[in-house]
């Protein structure tokens, strides 16, 4: 938490001039048509030179555009942090925890896989509020209670040490990772209220419009695979789609669940073209790329409800991840020798 | 005595009464001068608010593109046209 007065103005005129230098859908096309080293050579004319010439001797082709892609995300994401302060560090922060997940999750998987520090290290995204300090730390841990005992003064602290018992009962890393992920979506709305006016009220909406589509996509993952899993133990609360007893009696009827969503004023609309698709029991990926671009456009919308708010630097945060993803797809759909077809169907453009 | 007194009243009433409209008068210009000041002094405060906000926009426009500089500088200084405004009260009153 920081005090004092914050400066929005400053932030938004900057993160709107990084959002209009994104890739555009052209260069998209562009970039589906090359192959990896040509990617790679399209990117060092952009906003990704410096981490280009600086990682292109230790690596070459995809993993260079990987490691480039996180670089730079990271990079404007703590810039973003830098910038701001106040309560709009406070709503900013809040939402890029989710890097620090990431961390902490590669970190304890690396550990459990016997990585190299130096393999960790490179697929860390460094956006989050852990300083690098303390991320040279934890990958510099042994074991993963180091782990746990290094974040003990964090807000993943406690959820952590909880989880850490059922982890050495189990010996998998699911509690763990569960642990987490509560931690940081109980965080966002933490304190927050339920807001009915201005910025901050749909800054909730927005963080609420995540929530339910992260939970409607575990459970249409879990209806459709079949599995027999507990979604109770994947909700997250906060939502305003689901409560905890009607998605453990969804996920059982594929059908009503997707009712569900269709029926629900504040969603269905905007998803129903997708909801059609995944009537027809096309591909679970298309509906998840038909979320990601719903909550895209949302984000777009509640920013240019209020120009000078947090919801401006959400939806770069939004746009921003979703070109990574984009670049990265077309890269590793390249490697495997995907169709051009094939790559435009996994990108996400608004 | 008592017819002198009267006399002499009847003759210095108009004088009074001349002083006290003079003052009076006075009295006005003063109030209207201090309105002025009042109204020049929050129409200064009213520009100053509006450029604090317009300004750190401005600065980070220009930190994003060099090329911003002078759109940002003559967005920041519009406001400044209330102050302008508000000093022809001056000259009104």
């Amino acid at each position: 938490m920081s005090a004092g007065a914050s400066n929005p103005e400053f932030v938004n005129a900057r993160v709107r001039s990084r959002r209009a230098s994104l890739f555009s859908e052209e260069e998209y096309r562009k970039l589906v048509r090359m192959g990896p080293s040509g990617i790679a050579r399209f990117m060092e004319e952009t906003e990704y030179e410096r981490e280009i010439n600086r990682l292109g001797t230790r690596f070459s082709g995809v993993d260079l555009i990987e490691y480039a892609l996180n670089r730079n995300l990271a990079k404007h994401f703590d810039d973003l942090l830098d910038w701001s302060e106040g309560r709009l560090y406070d709503l900013i922060a809040r939402y890029l925890r989710k890097f620090d997940v990431w961390n902490v999750k590669t970190v304890i998987r690396g550990i459990y896989t016997d990585a190299t520090p130096e393999e960790i290290s490179t697929d860390l995204v460094r956006a989050g509020e852990l300083d690098d300090a303390t991320l040279d730390r934890l990958i510099e841990a042994d074991s993963v209670e180091e782990v746990v005992e290094l974040l003990s003064g964090t807000v993943f602290g406690d959820p952590l040490e909880a989880a850490y018992e059922a982890y050495e009962t189990t010996g998998m890393l699911v509690p763990l990772e569960n642990a987490l992920d509560r931690a940081f979506y109980e965080l966002l709305l933490e304190d927050l209220g339920r807001p009915t006016e201005g910025p901050e009220a749909l800054y909730v909406e927005f963080l609420q419009a995540e929530i339910d589509f992260r939970n409607a996509r575990n459970a249409l993952r879990i209806a459709r695979s079949g599995a027999d899993l507990d979604p109770v133990e994947f909700y997250i609360e906060g939502g305003v789609l689901f409560t905890e007893s009607e998605l453990s009696r969804l996920v059982g009827d594929y059908d009503a669940l997707i009712e569900h969503v269709a029926d629900n004023g504040r969603y269905g609309a905007r998803l129903s073209t997708a909801l059609d698709r995944l009537r027809e029991a096309e591909s679970l990926i298309q509906f998840e790329h038909a979320v990601d671009a719903a909550l895209l456009e949302y984000a777009d919308t509640l920013s240019s409800v209020y120009p000078v708010s947090v919801s401006g630097v959400l939806s770069y945060v939004l746009a921003k991840e979703r070109e990574v993803e984009n670049i990265r797809a077309i890269a590793r759909g390249k490697e495997v020798g995907l169709s051009e077809a094939e790559i435009e169907e996994e990108l996400v453009i608004t | 005595m008592e017819l002198e007194l009267v006399n002499a009243m009847a003759q210095v009433a108009p004088i009074l009464e001349a002083m006290t409209e003079e003052a009076a008068a006075e009295l006005a210009e003063g109030y209207a001068l201090a309105a002025a000041a009042i109204a020049v002094g929050l129409a200064a405060l009213g520009s100053g608010y509006a450029e604090r906000g317009i300004g750190a926009a401005a600065v980070g426009a220009i930190a994003e593109d060099r090329d911003m500089f002078v759109p940002g500088i003559v967005l920041t200084v519009l406001p400044e046209t209330l102050v302008i405004f508000a000093i022809v009260v001056i000259f009104l009153v």
